[in-house]
C-alpha cells in the first residue's frame, strides 16, 4: 500500500505518535467529555449538563479577576525578567576573561535545581520570623515584611523564583546564539569606532533576534502553565490571590473534587494558550523568514 | 567631525581599577545566583537548635542528614526518582531521535502534519491532560505504578525533544546519507550508521536535559502517584507542610536531592553547551 519511503517515515514516528495518542490525545478527549457532564469525584452521575461548567468558569470572578490577570502578569514579568538578565549575562560571558569557565558554571546552578527545591529555598529565605532576608533588613534598621502572606510581595517572590530558575536557560541559548554570529560586521564596527551601545542596538540585537524570539516563545508557553513553584511557595494563597491557571484547575478537580468543572477550566486555559501559541508561531515564522 | 565625547567614568579608571571593578561585579553576580543554594547547604548543616538563626552561631553537624537517611519512605523516593529518570531518558531518546530525524529529512504533507501536531501539543498545558490522565490511569490499572509514571514522562518530552532534534539534524549535512544510500545502504542503515553518530553531541545534551527534567518534575508525580511509588519532589513538598518548622531536615533532604542533579550537570555541562550550539 505504501511506498518504501512512506513506510520508513511511518516507522520513524510511530512510537512517538502512539505514546502521544495514548497519553495526551486520549486524556484530552476524556477530559473534554467530562467537561460537559456532572462528574463529581464522590458522585459521578455523568449526566449531560452542556456548557454549564464552561459558563461557571468564565463567569467566576476568581477566574476573571484574579487567576487570568495573575497568569498573564506572571508570564510577562517572568519572561521579560529572565530575558533581560539572561541577555546581559550572555553578553558578559561572550568575551574571554580569566575565570570565565568558573563564572559560567556558577551561573548555570539554577538550571539544575528542581523548581520545588527552589521554592522551598525561597520560602525559607523569606520566612517572616527566621528568614535571612528579614534578618538582613532588620540588621540594616528596616522593618521585616511578612513576605508570603501579602498578595503582591508573595507574587513578587514567585516571579523572582521563576526568573532565578530560568535566567541560565536564556543565558545558555543566547550565548550559543552570540557565538554563532559572523565576526566581520563587528570587526568593521570596531574599525569605525562605533560605540558599544550602537554596536549592541544596531548589530547584536537585530542579528540575535531570531534566537531571542524562539526562546521567548518557548518560555512564554511554559510560564503559562507554571504549577510547582506556586504550589510549594504559597499554595495559591494568601486566600486565592496568587493562584495561576494550573493551580485553579488543580484545585477544582482534586480539592473540590469536581472533575467536570476542573476539566472545563483546564480546557478554557488550554484554548487561551493555544491562541497565544498560534499568534506566536506566526511571529516566529515571520521573523525567521525575513 | 566626530564629536569629542567625555569618556565614561568606567573608561577613565586605570586598567587595574577597571579589572578590579569588573571582578567585583562578576563576584557579586555569581554570589547572588549561588546564594540560595549556599544558604540551603548552610541550613542543612546546622543543628536543630541553631537552625532558626543560621547567620549566627558556629555549630555545625551532619545529624540532619543522618536523621533524614533513616526515613525509609524518602530512600524509596530517591530510588524511584532515579530509576524513572533513567528509564524515561533512554526511552524518550529512542522515540524522539527518530521522530526528529523524520521531521528534518522529509518534506511534504506527512512531515508538516506531524510538525503541526507536535507544535499544538507542545502548547497544551500539562494540567489539561494530566487531570483526565488520572482517570485513564486508574481505569487502566496503572495509577501509582512504575509504568503509570514512566509512560507519561516519556510522552511529555516527545513534542519538545522532537522539535530540538529536528533542529540538530537540520544542522547536519544530509549528503553523507545520500552517498550511503547510493552505495546500497538501506534507509535504516543511513539513519543509524551515518546520521546517528554525527548527532551524538546533540543526543547527549538531550539525555542530560531529559534526566534533569524528569528528576525535577512535580505535577505528574503529584497527580499520578500515591503511597506505593513515592517520588522525591512530592515527598519534599509534603515535608514542607508536615515537618512544618523543622527546616534543618527540610534543607538536608533538599540538598540530597540536589546532589545527583549537580553531579550530572557538572559532568554533562560540556555536552549540553556543545549540543545546544549545533
Amino acid at each position: 500500500m505504501f511506498g518504501e519511503q512512506q513506510r520508513f517515515m511511518l516507522f520513524l514516528i510511530a512510537p512517538a505518535a502512539l505514546l502521544l495518542g495514548l497519553f495526551q490525545v486520549v486524556p484530552i478527549v476524556i477530559g473534554a467529555n467530562a467537561s460537559f457532564r456532572d462528574w463529581a469525584l464522590y458522585n459521578p452521575k455523568k449526566t449531560w449538563v452542556g456548557l454549564d461548567h464552561y459558563r461557571a468558569v468564565i463567569t467566576d470572578p476568581a477566574f476573571l479577576e484574579v487567576v487570568l490577570p495573575n497568569t498573564f502578569i506572571f508570564m510577562i514579568l517572568s519572561v521579560a525578567g529572565s530575558l533581560a538578565l539572561g541577555l546581559g549575562l550572555a553578553l558578559l560571558l561572550n568575551r574571554p576573561f580569566r575565570g570565565q569557565k568558573i563564572v559560567q558554571t556558577v551561573l548555570m546552578v539554577p538550571l539544575m535545581v528542581a523548581p520545588v527545591i527552589a521554592a522551598i529555598m525561597m520560602r525559607w529565605m523569606f520566612n517572616d520570623q527566621f528568614g535571612i532576608v528579614n534578618a538582613v533588613l532588620e540588621g540594616l534598621g528596616m522593618e521585616g515584611q511578612p513576605w508570603l502572606v501579602q498578595r503582591w510581595t508573595a507574587f513578587g517572590i514567585i516571579v523572582l523564583t521563576d526568573v532565578w530558575l530560568w535566567t541560565p536557560w536564556f543565558t545558555l541559548l543566547l550565548l550559543a546564539g552570540l557565538q554563532s554570529l559572523p565576526k566581520e560586521p563587528f570587526e568593521a564596527a570596531a574599525i569605525d569606532g562605533t560605540t558599544t551601545w550602537r554596536v549592541f542596538s544596531h548589530l547584536t540585537l537585530p542579528m540575535l533576534q531570531p534566537v531571542i524570539v524562539v526562546c521567548v516563545v518557548i518560555r512564554a508557553i511554559d510560564a503559562f502553565r507554571t504549577f510547582d513553584i506556586v504550589w510549594t511557595l504559597t499554595g495559591g494563597g494568601p486566600g486565592r490571590s496568587t493562584e495561576l491557571f494550573s493551580i485553579y484547575a488543580y484545585v477544582l478537580a482534586f480539592l473540590n473534587l469536581d472533575l467536570g468543572r476542573g476539566s472545563a477550566s483546564a480546557i478554557v486555559g488550554g484554548l487561551i494558550i493555544l491562541v497565544v501559541g498560534v499568534v506566536m508561531y506566526r511571529l516566529v515564522d515571520r521573523v525567521t523568514k525575513s | 567631525m566626530a564629536m569629542v565625547r567625555e569618556p565614561l567614568l568606567f573608561a577613565r579608571l586605570p586598567v587595574g581599577g577597571r579589572r578590579l571593578l569588573f571582578g567585583m561585579a562578576l563576584f557579586a553576580i555569581c554570589f547572588l545566583f549561588a546564594f540560595p543554594v549556599l544558604w540551603l547547604i548552610l541550613t542543612s548543616l546546622r543543628p536543630e537548635s541553631g537552625v532558626y538563626y543560621v547567620h549566627r552561631g558556629t555549630e555545625f553537624t551532619l545529624a540532619s542528614f543522618v536523621e533524614v537517611l533513616q526515613d525509609e519512605r524518602l530512600l524509596q523516593a530517591f530510588f524511584n526518582s532515579a530509576m524513572i529518570s533513567t528509564l524515561a531518558t533512554i526511552f524518550s531518546l529512542l522515540v524522539t531521535v527518530s521522530s526528529g530525524y523524520m521531521l528534518s529529512r522529509f518534506k511534504g504533507p506527512a512531515a508538516s502534519t506531524w510538525f503541526g501536531t507536535i507544535y499544538v501539543f507542545r502548547c497544551v498545558p500539562y494540567i489539561s491532560w494530566v487531570i483526565p490522565l488520572y482517570f485513564v490511569a486508574q481505569s487502566w490499572g496503572i495509577y501509582d505504578t512504575y509504568i503509570g509514571i514512566l509512560l507519561p514522562h516519556i510522552a511529555v518530552h516527545i513534542c519538545f525533544f522532537s522539535w530540538l532534534m529536528k533542529g540538530f539534524f537540520d544542522g547536519i549535512d544530509p549528503s553523507m546519507e545520500h552517498a550511503a544510500l547510493i552505495d546500497g545502504c538501506t534507509r535504516w542503515g543511513a539513519f543509524i550508521r551515518v546520521a546517528l553518530p554525527s548527532a551524538i553531541p546533540a543526543i547527549s545534551a538531550l539525555a542530560v536535559l531529559c534526566w534533569l527534567f524528569t528528576w525535577n518534575e512535580f505535577l505528574f508525580a503529584l497527580i499520578l502517584t500515591g503511597n506505593k511509588v513515592p517520588m522525591v519532589t512530592v515527598v519534599m513538598a509534603q515535608f514542607v507542610t508536615e515537618m512544618g518548622l523543622r527546616w534543618n531536615l527540610m534543607a538536608a533532604t533538599a540538598v540530597m536531592a540536589l546532589v545527583p542533579a549537580f553531579l550530572l550537570a557538572l559532568f554533562g555541562q560540556k555536552y549540553v553547551i556543545r549540543g545546544l550550539r549545533i
